[in-house]
């Protein structure tokens, strides 16, 4: 009896192993195979001139919204329904993508300049009408801001950076006094600062607010002559003193008005950051995006993503971060952004493993010529297009004379 | 028309009560990933994968009911892109093996 059991125990034994080598031997095969499939040309979504593939079919889908009242009511009654931020930046996202589009692509100049005309001042009219708490999550009037009125650097910039995108692909007379005017609001409230530090929420300084507010200081000057290398210079040096984490060398990710760190760094931060001082500072943005690489960007069997926190630092999760998946750190935020500092620095060697991730694992939905991602949302759609189009806005600026 | 059935028959009462740990147990498997993969397709389910995002598909739903969905679409679409071809490719192998053996 015993020895037939201790028979049919080995059988069992010697079944489960031959399972167990083949099922190994056939995922040794497959995975690493599995990118091939959703590999696409480096063409498919980036190119120095023209719009790629992808980003007409992403932007196709966005013109439709703009297009249509009823459908972007109920995609902004979606965003808003999470953040009220993302209404936001859904809008600039795309303004930011239809001016880089506007001079990829001369012949749809007027179009595209038509629908950012019409981003911009509706945008201006909602904050105008309901104030700034309209487009910032509900605690931001959890406690009064420490500088009086209260100002959002996250709405200043942003709404800048649209006028002056605009502006540089053609002038428009009534954005320049908009703009001159916002960009004032966000040079007196940075240098009342010691840290030279502006606050988005109540006493929440924003690293990714300051880059989109250097960046459209710098336009600015490009645009009507005036000369800030002085304070662009001095924030950098500033930020190299206060603001690096000192285990990665990346920036932080949010601060206190006197310049105390709230976050370390964050890849929903550091990839757009990177992109945004390289009108600023070419040498500091590009150490910054190669620092962030190094800690953050991840690879596996030809797929890549962004962590959301070096390992050094281990932040709370968060509405920029998305849901972070275990294991492999996989942040939606972040991934999503690196799209847009690979896409700035050219680093295609990532952007094309990036890309391999986005269509294995963000769910791709084409109807009639449109291109969404399910995981994501209009967002992170609009951040996915401009990082398919950005470059020659900014190649503009940087080879005019600071 | 009853015995031009049959062997159907045999081949589905064979793939059911097939050993798990076999090359039609994995085949087996397999099929099931595929069909329940043509399930959540088709029931839309895609659209719900947004949660991962912190977003809705839709604002009348709740944004739990909508997470659950796109969880399961997710777990089944990993299965059918990931899994599936594994149990097929060693399925195969097993197969090849034991006619290697035999011969």
């Amino acid at each position: 009896m015993k020895t037939e059991i201790l028979t049919s125990m080995k059988a069992r034994l010697r079944l489960w192993l031959r399972a167990l080598v083949v099922l190994l031997l056939a995922a040794a095969l497959w995975l690493p195979s599995v990118h091939l499939f959703f590999k696409q040309a480096p063409a498919r979504f980036h190119s120095a001139t023209g719009v790629p593939p992808k980003a007409r079919a992403l932007a196709e889908r966005h013109l439709r919204l703009w297009s249509d009242p009823e459908l972007r009511k109920r995609e902004i009654e979606r965003m808003r329904g999470s953040n009220a931020e993302w209404d936001f930046m859904g809008r600039t996202f795309l303004a930011w993508s239809l001016a880089e589009m506007s001079l990829r692509e001369p012949a749809q100049k007027e179009n595209y300049l038509r629908i950012l005309d019409v981003i911009i001042d509706e945008t201006i009219r909602l904050e105008r009408e309901k104030g700034i708490y309209f487009f910032l999550m509900p605690y931001a009037q959890a406690q009064p801001y420490v500088e009086k009125p209260a100002r959002s650097l996250f709405l200043d910039g942003e709404i800048a950076m649209m006028m002056g995108l605009r502006r540089a692909v053609e002038e428009k007379a009534e954005y320049r006094q908009l703009m001159t005017e916002r960009i004032g609001h966000m040079l007196d409230r940075m240098q009342r600062s010691k840290a030279l530090a502006a606050e988005s929420y109540p006493n929440e300084c924003w690293l990714f607010d300051h880059a989109v507010a250097l960046a459209a200081i710098r336009f600015g000057d490009y645009l009507d002559g005036t000369d800030h290398s002085v304070f662009l210079r001095e924030w950098i040096a500033k930020a190299k003193q206060n603001l690096l984490h000192p285990e990665t060398g990346l920036l932080v990710s949010s601060y206190t008005t006197d310049g105390q760190p709230l976050d370390g760094p964050e890849g929903s931060t550091i990839w757009f950051v990177s992109h945004c001082l390289r009108v600023v500072d070419e040498e500091f943005a590009r150490d910054q995006y190669q620092r962030a690489r190094k800690e953050l960007g991840r690879e596996l069997f030809g797929f890549a993503w962004s962590r959301e926190w070096p390992k050094s630092w281990k932040g709370p999760l968060d509405i920029d971060s998305g849901v972070v998946i275990p294991g492999l750190e996989v942040s939606p935020g972040g991934s999503g952004l690196a799209f847009i500092g690979a896409g700035s620095f050219g680093d295609m060697e990532f952007l094309t493993k990036l890309h391999s991730t986005l269509d294995f694992a963000a769910f791709p939905k084409r109807d009639q010529g449109r291109l969404k991602y399910c995981a994501s949302n209009q967002v992170g759609d609009a951040a996915m297009l401009y990082a398919c189009v950005l470059g020659p806005l900014w190649e503009k600026v940087k080879s005019a004379k600071p | 028309m009853n015995t031009s059935n049959t062997p159907n028959k045999s081949r589905w009462k064979r793939l059911f009560r097939a050993e798990l740990l076999s090359p039609v147990g994995f085949l087996a498997v397999a099929g099931l990933i595929m069909l329940a993969y043509g399930a959540v397709e088709a029931a839309g389910w895609r659209e719900h994968t947004t949660f991962i995002s912190g977003t809705t598909a839709s604002a009348d739903m709740r944004w739990q009911a909508s997470a659950a969905r796109g969880l399961a679409y997710m777990l089944v679409y990993f299965a059918f892109v990931l899994l599936a071809p594994i149990l097929a490719l060693a399925a195969s192998f097993w197969a090849a093996g034991r006619r290697w053996m035999t011969n």
